[in-house]
């Protein structure tokens, strides 16, 4: 079998230059920050988090006390501590556009960050 | 003596054949414990080397179709035993949107596929296949990393399609796959 012929090369190129051009806009220019943390527990939100600069904190839902979640001061949040195995969840790294997600699929836990105006209401609990 | 051995073949060609699976087997599951040794290059459910695929790669091209398919399913069940329900689960879904790609582009373009095509295929749609499965436990579309995954298919792809294409004449050189 061949490895390659010019179209495959051709087919594969193209589909890269889309790829970095949709991930360089979402992030770059049409990604706007999110406000809100909304983090799920099987699959119902079970608390929003405002996401503000300025604040230095860790938290865990009461369903899961072994996921800590943390809020960083640049206004991101990230997974800070899981007892799965994986790990996915903590080296998803910091949150802070909109639209971006980290899960922890073990613990059926996941955070969505959403912009003001997706967010349901104002937020629950304020940290 | 040829003959002698021709016959020989004929009756040891089935444990011959499941012999050989084991050691693919056994070669995934090495293949996929070492992968979990590095860090994922993009951290996303769905991302990961897939070291393992170029066995189950191996097995479509040079063995049965249906040989790659019981390695997609013994590989679920070992990450299944290992990591987790949630973690066979995407495996095999992974493994499944994989392995259903490459045997479609090589029943569409039979001799003119290519590796390269049918390995970035490959680790694209188990990409897929993975967040479509995540997105279903999850019960949220989990999409925004699409084009993420899409790049890391098609590096991984490559990549497999490179190593496939370095490690395959040594191993067709012992005429294993003749069984």
């Amino acid at each position: 079998m061949k490895f390659a012929g010019r179209s495959d090369i051709i087919i594969v190129v193209i589909l890269a230059a889309a790829a970095v051009l949709a991930w360089t806009l979402y992030t770059g220019v049409l990604g706007k920050a999110g406000t809100y943390a909304e983090i799920y527990y099987q699959s119902q939100l079970v608390k929003t988090v405002e996401l503000k600069t300025g604040q230095d904190e860790t938290f865990f839902i009461e369903q899961e006390p072994d996921v800590v979640f943390h809020l960083h001061p640049d206004g991101s949040i990230s997974f800070e501590e899981s007892d799965c195995p994986d790990k996915i969840c903590i080296e998803s790294g910091k949150l802070h556009l909109a639209g971006q997600y980290a899960a922890c699929l073990p613990n059926l836990i996941y955070v969505k960050i959403v912009s003001e105006e997706s967010a349901d209401g104002a937020a629950d609990i304020y940290i | 003596m040829e003959k002698a051995i021709t016959n020989e073949k004929r009756t040891t060609g089935q444990t011959g054949r499941i012999t050989l699976l084991g050691l693919l087997f056994a070669l995934a599951m090495v293949l996929s414990v070492l992968e979990g040794l590095f860090p994922v290059p993009v951290p996303i459910p769905g991302v990961r080397l897939g070291l393992a695929n170029i066995v189950v790669m191996f097995a479509l091209l040079y063995l049965k179709k249906a040989d790659a398919l019981t390695l997609v399913v013994l590989k679920a069940i070992f990450v299944a035993s290992t990591r987790g329900l949630v973690a066979g689960t995407l495996s095999l879904t992974g493994g499944l949107f994989a392995l259903g790609v490459m045997v479609l582009i090589l029943l569409l373009r039979r001799d003119k596929s290519t590796l390269l095509l049918i390995s970035v295929a490959g680790a694209v749609f188990h990409n897929l296949g993975q967040i479509t499965a995540a997105s279903f436990i999850m019960e949220t579309v989990l999409w925004v990393y699409l084009p993420v995954l899409l790049l890391s298919g098609i590096v991984t792809g490559f990549a497999t399609s490179m190593m496939l294409k370095m490690t395959s004449p040594v191993f067709l050189k012992l005429h294993l796959n003749k069984f």
